[in-house]
């Protein structure tokens, strides 16, 4: 299983950027909304859209799937 | 030549050697907690762990906050089945199924579950309700984190348990309908229109509360005590009796203790086949809950919230933790440790089978 | 053609057997075929030398080639037991380790049926074997070992 983006339905809000726990352990500055200062995360929301940095970091724990309201992220 | 066949029916599924003996082994994907032991245990490595996190965790129609989803935002390809097995490496040996805590996988040799079958170990766990001691109250029904608990009830008819009853002087009787509205529980019907004046007192739904006799203007109610007027009081015990059934659906328990642990009385009684211990790192823990929903027994919980305030601990209930080892493989930050110490067993004769259940302490 | 490659495994197995003390009798029941054709065997009638010396040929190969050939040209199991059994070259010490699992493969893979489970571990009934190492080459744990003696 891997973890897979839509951007067509992505809405960029940034949720599951936000929710995701493992960019929370790498880069915890995420959780105020501003973004990573680092691109060493799973996940980032770029040029309005979520974006995947890291593949190999995701653990598939289905956090984001869960947080996002419109399906535009998931494990499958 | 021999070759094993798979059927697959929905997510459960079944393959099977058949010649000199038919070997038959099933999954059936709704009992599977995904704690991966099989996974680790297959002397062959044919079986596969799905990423039960993501699994446990995907709503397919609603959005996490209960809403519908849009129709083309359903994704319908990650619902998928927690394990797979490769059915042309497996040799149908059956470790799968015998260290399975669970019982989701089970293999039958000429249709007997090698459960039955001494010369297999298995593990030494229970959960029963005892029906003697049982009160019916049902918490642990309610408690049970995997619905496996159905307790049915009959109550005592209320009227044998009423301890009067009540009598209306028709020649007092104004019929103001006051008795009527105070009556909580709605046993009194009066008819107040003029001429077609009537009270009627429903038996079988008068508590005897007396609230109408206090309440009365007129003085028309009189209070009729059993205990006063017919001396010994008349309530036969046997009537207050509640009666019913606890029954516990042995596929579906994973023998957590949640009953005997809400239990008011001694009826309900369960012993786990692990003892070890679970530990929570909670500087690595980033509360994303997924622990929590991968927990066959909810002995791993997110708090619930008021207001937008951050999570800053899961809540363990050490006490009900199987050690089956979800969590840790779920947990995406490596903040839990779970140790099983001790295996509880019974005898079997083959090395291969003992040491391969000892493996499983660490 | 294989209908007297057959005549030669029998006659071959005949042979045996009489060199076992078994009368003709005994030989006919085991082959299953009547008295007098074992009497025109072990006569050395009604058969051609050509079918004796392919027949030898046969059961010259490797046991696990023997096996697949008497299968080939016999059909029935029982019979084609019998005849490998008697014709095979060597015995055969077979030893099943501790790691057996207990999966059973080889119960059900040995044509021989000279496997059976016991406590979870295979049990080998050595005079029965035939040499094949089906079970050695297709145990998932490499358990078990096929000595020539």
């Amino acid at each position: 299983m891997e973890l897979k983006v839509n951007q067509d339905n992505c809405l960029g809000c940034g949720v599951c950027v936000i929710s995701c726990p493992v960019n929370a352990e790498i880069s915890p500055e995420n959780a105020g909304g501003n973004g990573s200062k680092t691109e060493e995360v799973v996940t980032m929301i770029e040029n309005g859209f979520v974006k995947i940095f890291c593949a190999d970091k995701c653990k598939k724990c289905g956090t984001c799937q869960m947080f996002c309201p419109c399906d535009a992220i998931w494990v499958e | 030549m021999i070759k094993n066949v798979k059927e697959v029916k929905d997510k459960d599924f079944n393959i099977e050697r058949s010649a000199e003996e038919i070997r038959n082994l099933s999954f059936k994907n709704h009992v599977c907690i995904g704690c991966g032991i099989c996974e680790s245990t297959c002397p062959v490595s044919a079986i596969e762990l799905e990423e039960i996190g993501a699994i446990s965790r995907n709503k397919i129609n609603t959005t996490f906050s209960g809403h519908d989803k849009l129709p083309q935002n359903i994704h319908k390809g990650f619902d998928k089945a927690k394990l797979t097995i490769d059915e042309h490496k497996c040799v149908l040996c059956g470790m799968c199924s015998g260290l399975c805590p669970a019982d989701a996988l089970e293999l039958t040799i000429n249709g007997v579950p090698i459960a039955n079958i001494d010369s297999y170990p298995h593990f030494i766990s229970f959960a029963e309700i005892d029906d003697d001691e049982c009160i019916y109250c049902q918490k642990c029904q309610t408690a049970c984190p995997r619905d496996a608990i159905t307790v049915e009830r009959k109550l005592p008819n209320r009227a044998d348990l009423v301890s009067g009853e009540i009598e209306v002087n028709e020649d007092d009787c104004i019929y103001c309908g006051i008795c009527k509205e105070m009556c909580p529980a709605e046993a009194i019907e009066v008819d107040s229109v003029t001429g077609e004046e009537s009270i009627v007192i429903d038996k079988d739904k008068c508590v005897y509360c007396l609230v109408c006799k206090k309440s009365c203007p007129t003085d028309a109610i009189k209070a009729v005590c059993r205990i006063c007027s017919y001396g010994d009081y008349d309530i036969n015990p046997e009537d207050a009796v509640v009666t019913g059934s606890a029954i516990i659906d042995q596929e579906l328990c994973v023998k957590c203790g949640w009953c005997e642990g809400v239990c008011p009385t001694d009826a309900a009684k369960h012993k786990k086949p692990f003892k070890g211990s679970l530990d929570v790192d909670q500087n690595k823990c980033q509360t994303c809950g997924a622990c929590a929903d991968v927990c066959p027994c909810d002995a791993l919980t997110i708090p619930s919230l008021k207001g937008p305030v951050k999570v800053d601990n899961v809540i363990k209930r050490d006490e009900y933790c199987i050690r089956c080892g979800a969590c840790e493989k779920t947990c995406p930050n490596d903040a839990i440790t779970v140790k099983i110490t001790n295996v509880d067993y019974t005898p079997t004769n083959s090395k291969t089978w003992i040491e391969a259940l000892e493996a499983l302490k660490n | 053609m294989p209908k007297h490659i057959a005549s030669g495994l029998k006659y071959l197995t005949a042979v045996k057997l009489k060199e076992q003390g078994q009368n003709q009798q005994k030989i006919a029941d085991e082959l299953d075929i009547d008295r007098s054709t074992v009497s025109h065997y072990l006569n050395g009638r009604n058969l051609s030398w050509n079918s004796i010396d392919v027949a030898k040929t046969i059961t010259d190969l490797e046991p696990k080639d023997f096996l697949k050939m008497t299968q080939a040209i016999i059909q029935n199991p029982e019979q084609i037991r019998k005849i490998v059994n008697i014709c095979k070259k060597n015995e055969y010490e077979t030893i099943v380790e501790d790691s057996c699992i207990g999966c059973g493969l080889c119960v059900d893979l040995c044509f021989m049926k000279c496997i059976k489970l016991d406590s979870l571990k295979a049990q080998i009934t050595s005079r029965h074997c035939c040499g094949c190492q089906t079970c050695e080459n297709e145990c998932p744990t490499n358990s078990i070992k096929i000595l020539e003696i």
